[in-house]
């Protein structure tokens, strides 16, 4: 990931609890943030935010992960039900994954397909409950194409997996993204003096 | 209905009459009776001897009212909350036709014909924008429409160019210097057209459910369901209290085609689907049919909207990362953030990705603003970002606050002659009738010909406000004995309840001896603020 970053992008690591955390500034002001798991080096989550024309932070658009299920003052308006489908991509090492919670209908009802004119993964439902366009932002970040034989689906305990096998391009830059990451070491401060943190 | 003929209808001290439960809020409970003192005899029996036609026999047909299940009351209390009756609300606009001649009775707006004409070529003037920073001044005696006015320019500019209502006193804070609160009013009233991406839902309502809570429980409690659909796809929503009362707003029901804003929750009903359009052999004339949206519920939009340039700054002088949890009032604005706005805002511009909106700030009792404000807002109409002023002052020739020189209107003389003075004379007892008239209207009150001649009479005589006070009074005391329009014996009633200012000043001449602190005769004992 690190290598595709335009000039100019700052980086700042982390680790906090099981996580090693990196944190890209680019330079258009937008952020970029990804978590791996500190024992397996799984990507965990990789989540972007802009700033909206008028200077305010936007929300977070998780990639991979999903977002904390946390109750906020906002949600007053509205939210999706709990009882809706989700949608989360997890990162496996061969292949990139997304798994539709709460589908309960029989697997006959569900169909997957790749969507070449608009390159998206696009799941229907016969019944339609639900329907979404995915699309595979390290693909497009690459300019690669989808293919429909790298494709596979299959539906289990309520829940539907969508799996993309990853083209040759990709693994080799996830493996050099990993090798600059785990050389590189974790940016200490030169002075030791703590930042300037005012007590209360 | 008929449990309503036949409840006790004798007053009830809190307010609440019986025959109309959802306009209680707003209705004033009536003091108890005050015992007119001998000056109120003497004027009600001018009245009786003047040539005013006889009190027509009152009807003892009950009014009708709408019979309400508590569930159906619950919605509309609701409803009513949100849209009481102001003294203005009756204002739609300026009352102009094309050539910007007034006419004599129109949106609300009644009289006044120069006055009204001179503001629709200030209107005309905004509308164009080419123009900052000119000033007008609004001038005349109490009651004499110079709010209405206003209020009607405002309306007449619909809801896309920012108008900013202040009062004087307002600026006057410990939290805020004067003329940082004035330059904030100043921004307030710069609009920039920007186009923003916004996530919107859009969707064919399958289902909408709200829980009523249990009885007694508090009225934020409530919780409720939206079922929406494309022709690909189904959610369900769990709706806060705020949603809801927007839906109940919006009438939006099964079938309906609807976009929220997921960022304001704003709703908007776009019209029903085609696939409903058999459900009922009668439509309204005004149903639009559309096609239910395809693909996935929500949607990354373009939207052209509004703000103000305040507003802007307010976004921009956050506080960043978590300091942001602390940051509570934003207060005092920094020069720097603005200029950093203004030259971004200059930059838009020549992208051609906005475009400003100038819109008016009106400060109301503009003598109530001292002289560092005032001179302040001769340097701040110089910018070429300021909006069109428009101040209103009810004063004569009188001191300027912060100083003891005396001045036309309060205001100095240097400001004075950047102002175009637009001036209301006082009604006329035909126009005076007229506004009750709409008054009546407004506030749902039906009056008899002989009341209302009544009425303006008192206008006349008293104060145009007096009157008007007095109209939901009478309509009260007339509901009270059952009538269905207000007569001639309700006004006296609330006349002789109800003092106004003239009666009550030589009530306290006569009896001034008998109130409290009266022995202290001191020549320095007014409340001036003679010392500043």
């Amino acid at each position: 990931m690190a290598g595709a970053m335009p000039e100019g992008t700052k980086v700042s690591k982390m680790t906090s609890g099981t996580r090693r955390k990196v944190h890209y500034t680019l330079p258009d002001d937008s952020e970029l943030v990804e978590e791996f798991d500190l024992q397996t080096d799984e990507l965990l989550v990789r989540k972007r935010r802009a700033k909206t024309v008028l200077g305010k932070d936007g929300e977070w658009v998780f990639e991979v992960g999903e977002p904390p299920a946390r109750v906020t003052i906002e949600g007053d308006l509205l939210r999706p039900s709990s009882s809706n489908p989700i949608l989360v991509r997890k990162d496996r090492p061969h292949a990139f994954e997304w798994r539709v919670r709460n589908l309960p209908y029989p697997k006959a009802n569900y169909s997957v397909s790749v969507d070449p004119n608009e390159q998206q993964l696009v799941i229907r439902t016969a019944n339609k409950k639900y329907f979404k366009r995915i699309t595979i932002e390290d693909m497009q970040r690459a300019h690669l194409s989808l293919e429909e034989s790298a494709l596979s689906w299959s539906h289990e305990n309520n829940t539907l997996i969508v799996c993309y096998k990853k083209p040759e391009q990709i693994l080799k830059m996830e493996k050099e993204a990993k090798a600059m990451r785990l050389n590189a070491t974790e940016a200490v401060a030169e002075d030791t003096t703590p930042p300037d943190c005012k007590q209360q | 209905m008929k449990r309503c003929e036949t409840a006790e209808l004798d007053w009830n001290p809190n307010g609440n009459c019986p025959l109309r439960p959802n306009s209680s809020p707003r209705i004033p409970p009536l003091p108890p009776p005050f015992p007119p003192p001998l000056p109120f005899l003497r004027l009600l029996r001018c009245f009786s001897l003047s040539n005013l036609p006889t009190a027509a026999l009152s009807s003892l047909a009950p009014r009708a009212t709408m019979a309400a299940s508590g569930v159906k009351m619950q919605e509309v209390k609701d409803i009513t909350r949100i849209e009481r009756i102001g003294a203005h609300s009756h204002i739609r606009g300026l009352g102009l036709d094309d050539s910007l001649e007034a006419r004599m009775v129109s949106q609300g707006m009644v009289g006044q014909a120069n006055a009204r004409k001179a503001a629709g070529i200030i209107l005309s003037m905004i509308k164009e924008g080419d123009i900052a920073g000119r000033a007008i001044l609004i001038a005349g005696q109490p009651g004499t429409g110079k709010t209405a006015i206003a209020m009607g320019m405002a309306q007449a500019l619909g809801s896309d160019t920012p108008f900013t209502t202040i009062a004087a006193s307002e600026i006057f804070s410990l939290e805020m210097n004067k003329t940082e609160a004035l330059t904030q009013a100043f921004r307030r009233s710069i609009g920039v057209r920007i186009k923003e991406e916004t996530e919107i839902i859009e969707g064919e309502v399958v289902e909408i459910e709200i829980d009523r809570p249990a009885a007694g429980a508090p009225a934020g409690g409530k919780t409720g369901k939206l079922t929406l659909k494309t022709t690909e796809m189904e959610t369900v929503y769990d709706l806060g209290q705020k949603m809801i009362d927007s839906l109940t707003k919006e009438k939006a029901q099964a079938g309906d085609v609807i976009t929220i804003d997921k960022a304001t929750g704003r709703i908007s009903v776009l019209g029903r689907s085609f696939t409903r359009s058999r459900d009922y052999d009668a439509m309204g004339a005004n149903t639009k049919f559309v096609q239910c949206p395809e693909g996935e519920l929500q949607k990354r939009k373009e939207v052209v909207h509004v703000v103000s340039l305040h507003e802007v700054d307010v976004i921009n002088s956050r506080q960043q990362g978590f300091l942001a949890l602390f940051a509570g009032d934003t207060g005092e604005i920094k020069p720097e953030v603005r200029e950093q706005i203004d030259t971004k805002v200059a930059e838009w511009r020549e992208e051609g990705k906005a475009e400003i909106v100038p819109g008016v700030l009106f400060i109301d009792e503009v003598h109530m603003l001292d002289i560092e404000c005032f001179s302040y807002l001769n340097r701040a109409l110089e910018s070429d970002l300021a909006p069109v002023l428009i101040v209103a002052t009810n004063r004569g020739i009188t001191r300027i606050r912060g100083t003891n020189y005396k001045s036309p209107h309060g205001i100095p003389i240097d400001l004075l002659d950047r102002l175009l003075i637009i001036s209301t004379v006082p009604y006329t007892e035909k126009e005076i009738k007229q506004i009750l008239h709409i008054r009546c209207e407004e506030e749902d009150v039906e009056m008899s010909e002989d009341a209302l001649a009544l009425l303006t009479k008192i206008g006349v005589e008293t104060s145009l406000r007096y009157s008007i006070h007095l109209i939901i009074a009478a309509a009260l005391v007339c509901a009270k004995r059952k009538g269905v329009e207000v007569e001639v014996e309700d006004i006296k009633k609330v006349y002789t309840l109800f003092v106004d200012v003239k009666r009550s000043t030589q009530f306290l001449m006569e009896y001034q001896s008998e109130f409290m602190f009266s022995e202290i005769q001191d020549q320095d004992a007014d409340m001036t603020d003679t010392r500043v």
